[in-house]
């Protein structure tokens, strides 16, 4: 080899060895989860501003085995890669033995998930026998009447015993009275706080959020860290929603009828945006993920967010203060209210395996299996045997917040197949009240414009 | 004698043919992954079509057009681009330029610096995107470090209008840098010295001769960066989701996003396929502009 072609591998070589260099830097990168919104798979909560986890998600879906019919027959079951759903994929040898019917498994990352099932539903061919989706999705679900009523199962089923359930969350699945789909996770909006921080200031967790407010001042000005952290970023409307609900406001009428410049709503936007002065300077930017991730690196003395990103504070990679963080209910407003996100699985109408696809549900998420489906890693489904099992939330006290009152009026999102029209509305409004770019009621008022064809389209 | 000119009609015909199945792949790959698409985008953007819709879509003619040139956010996402683009070509196109004409110097480690240099051209945008969003971190990010580092005070990159739209222009500027600077060198490499060398002969200064010979001669080449990256402007989507998601409010939204939003956020296929199109129809004369500029003789 000559000196010049030696020169040119060698440059090779380098420009190569940099290359490496630089795509190991941007993985590692990718798998802090430090802002990475890939910290959606750890937590449950599904990231309903379109998903945000979108470039980590183009994983490959796992197609899962296509098993051969078992002597019952086999059902296939979809699901979004969540722990829920690794949750799922491991009870299913036991029930194949069990019953006979084999289980396959296709996986969907969140981002495509629902446009694939809507066009399998589209086709109505029985592609899947169960089907996980976001709670958001239930009234596109059911307005399309693709889900199958599951209340005759419920009726006639001691095993799943619907009256496990609160009252409040038995309907968690409903749709226009009928049940299409079960409860997956159970994920209230609830309060976190660092023990250590309230401790040495003499706090308690706020039950106003007057107090909230305050707690959040006292840490700032013991300069013990940043006061609290909601994410003002790309879901603003989780926060946002929930706020307008606690301070006695409402997001649309029962006519369909924005109602977001009524003064309720106005008090609550003064207040979240209140927030940011008592907030890290980055949570202006913050998606609901960055919320957990700041939470769990940064030193802040509180933190409204679901209960389904108690699986990100677990691990220890991530979380620098672990035994430090500890859960209240959260604070309330004028109107006693929880704000309960979630995933549901159902039967699709087109299944050709209704009964079978029961038997899978009703052993998965069936009260006998409730406590080894939690201990699998699942996000917490709040069945009174859980959240009352006194060993369980001893090891998990954050179970307790499942609990929910029955005094305390559940919100969900918006049951309307217009709501990603609406959440993505909300952003861009609250966000530009948030950074300064319009007042709050110029804001508001605009938002309201916005909103009126959007929710008159529902009906369209 | 008479054979000769049937025979000669054969050997073109022969040539023709030959030339037809050669090409024959390359028009198939054109047709069923641009054509074909772009046919069956046009015949959607005039249906009601809408995934889970569950009804008969119906053809509602040019509706859709009708009710983007209409939407207020539809402008917006256009003037956004727009902003992006022009703040981005006068970014990307001096610094790759100057980087171009400082790199074709025969000058130490010019080799060294030129592959280094066009790394940021080969990294996926998406991982760009996270590894910027990262760094842009208001609490956490290295560049708010160095800023404070330095006595200077924090900045919001990704939760104030202003700093977004910057943010995002850096970023695409610092992918597409390395580019403007490539095709510039190559410009330079094809360039005869002549004219140079009389202009030096001449008494021309360094100043004058960038501005009097090089520049002149690298219009055709500055004309086809122009043309490729006001296209890729149009089509920048990756680094925007992955930093922005088009926010704070719309300030970042683009019709790239908004088009994303549209068809895989609001499930309005139909709606989608007409920005689609839009941004199709906006891109075919660029392409013509761009056939043009790389016509031109120097």
């Amino acid at each position: 080899m000559s000196t010049s072609e030696r020169r040119v591998w060698i440059r090779a070589l380098v420009v190569a060895l940099v290359l490496a260099l630089v795509s190991v830097g941007c993985g590692s990168s990718e798998d802090t989860g430090a802002g990475d919104d890939t910290a959606t798979d750890s937590g449950e909560t599904a990231d309903t501003s379109s998903d945000e986890s979108e470039a980590a998600e183009e994983e490959p879906a796992d197609a899962g085995d296509e098993a051969t019919a078992g002597e019952a027959g086999a059902i296939k079951v979809f699901l979004i890669p969540s722990p829920s759903a690794e949750a799922i994929k491991s009870f299913a040898d036991e029930f194949t033995a069990d019953t006979g019917i084999a289980v396959t498994f296709e996986e969907v990352p969140y981002g495509e998930a629902h446009q694939k099932q809507l066009l399998a539903y589209e086709q109505g061919n029985g592609a899947y026998d169960v089907a996980q989706f976001d709670n958001t999705f239930l009234a596109a679900f059911g307005a399309a009447g693709v889900m199958t009523p599951l209340d005759d199962y419920l009726a006639a089923s001691a095993e799943y015993d619907i009256d496990d359930f609160s009252v409040g969350q038995q309907d968690y699945g409903k749709y226009e009275g009928q049940t299409l789909g079960l409860t997956l996770s159970t994920e209230p909006m609830i309060q976190w706080y660092r023990t250590d921080i309230y401790e040495e200031l003499g706090l308690e967790p706020a039950t106003t959020w007057e107090e909230y407010y305050s707690n959040a001042q006292a840490v700032e000005d013991a300069g013990l860290g940043d006061g609290q952290i909601v994410g003002f970023g790309p879901n603003v409307s989780w926060w946002w929603m929930t706020l307008v609900w606690s301070f006695g406001g409402e997001v649309y009428d029962d006519s369909l009828q924005p109602q977001v410049n009524s003064p309720e709503a106005i008090a609550a936007t003064e207040y979240l945006k209140s927030l940011l002065d008592v907030s890290p300077e980055g949570a202006v930017s913050a998606s609901g993920d960055d919320v957990t991730n700041k939470f769990i690196s940064q030193d802040i003395g509180a933190m409204i967010q679901y209960s389904g990103y108690y699986g990100v504070t677990l691990d220890p990679e991530s979380n620098k203060y672990p035994g430090l963080l500890g859960t209240a209910p959260m604070p309330q407003g004028s109107a006693d209210i929880t704000h309960l996100a979630g995933w549901n699985i159902g039967i699709p109408a087109d299944s050709a395996n209704k009964d079978q696809a029961w038997q899978f549900l009703e052993f998965v998420l069936g009260k006998s299996n409730a406590k080894a489906y939690l201990e699998s890693g699942a996000a917490a489904i709040g069945r009174k045997s859980i959240t009352g099992d006194a060993e369980l939330t001893a090891e998990q006290p954050y179970l307790l917040q499942l609990n929910i009152p029955e005094s305390s009026r559940i919100e969900r999102y918006p049951q309307l197949k217009v709501w990603p029209e609406m959440d993505v509305a909300i952003v861009q409004h609250v966000s530009d009240i948030m950074t300064g770019a319009s007042s709050v009621e110029d804001g508001l008022n605009d938002l309201q414009s916005t909103l009126e064809p959007i929710l008159a389209a529902e009906n369209g | 004698m008479t054979s000769t000119p049937s025979r000669s009609m054969t050997t073109a015909r022969r040539r023709s043919l030959t030339s037809l199945v050669l090409t024959l792949p390359a028009w198939l790959m054109i047709v069923v992954l641009i054509m074909v698409p772009i046919a069956v985008g046009f015949y959607l953007s005039l249906r009601n079509e809408r995934i889970g819709g569950f009804v008969p879509p119906q053809y509602v003619g040019f509706e859709n057009y009708r009710s983007e040139i209409a939407n207020k956010v539809f402008w917006e996402a256009a003037l956004t681009t727009v902003k992006i683009m022009i703040i981005g070509l006068v970014i990307q196109l001096p610094i790759g330029v100057g980087l171009a004409l400082l790199l074709h110097q025969s000058l130490r480690g010019t080799r060294l610096f030129r592959s280094v240099l066009l790394i940021p051209m080969l990294l996926t945008p998406v991982a760009v995107g996270l590894m910027w969003r990262f760094m842009y971190d208001g609490d956490l990010g290295v560049i708010n470090w160095l800023l404070e580092t330095v006595g200077l005070g924090r900045i919001q990159w990704l939760g104030d209008d202003l700093a977004a739209l910057f943010a995002v222009v850096l970023v695409d500027s610092w992918q597409s840098i390395p580019f403007v600077m490539l095709l510039t060198l190559a410009g330079l490499a094809g360039m005869s010295t002549s004219p140079l060398e009389a202009a030096k002969v001449d008494g021309a200064g360094p100043w004058q001769l960038f501005w009097y010979v090089i520049l002149p001669m690298l219009r055709p080449v500055l004309g086809v960066i122009l043309i490729i990256r006001i296209i890729d402007t149009y089509k920048l989507f990756d680094a925007i989701f992955i930093l922005t998601r088009g926010g704070p409010g719309t300030a970042t939204q683009t019709l790239g996003i908004l088009n994303y939003n549209t068809g895989f956020n609001f499930l309005a296929t139909s709606r989608a396929a007409a920005i689609g199109i839009a941004l199709t129809a906006i891109t075919i004369p660029l392409y013509f502009l761009w056939a043009q500029a790389a016509r031109i003789e120097p």
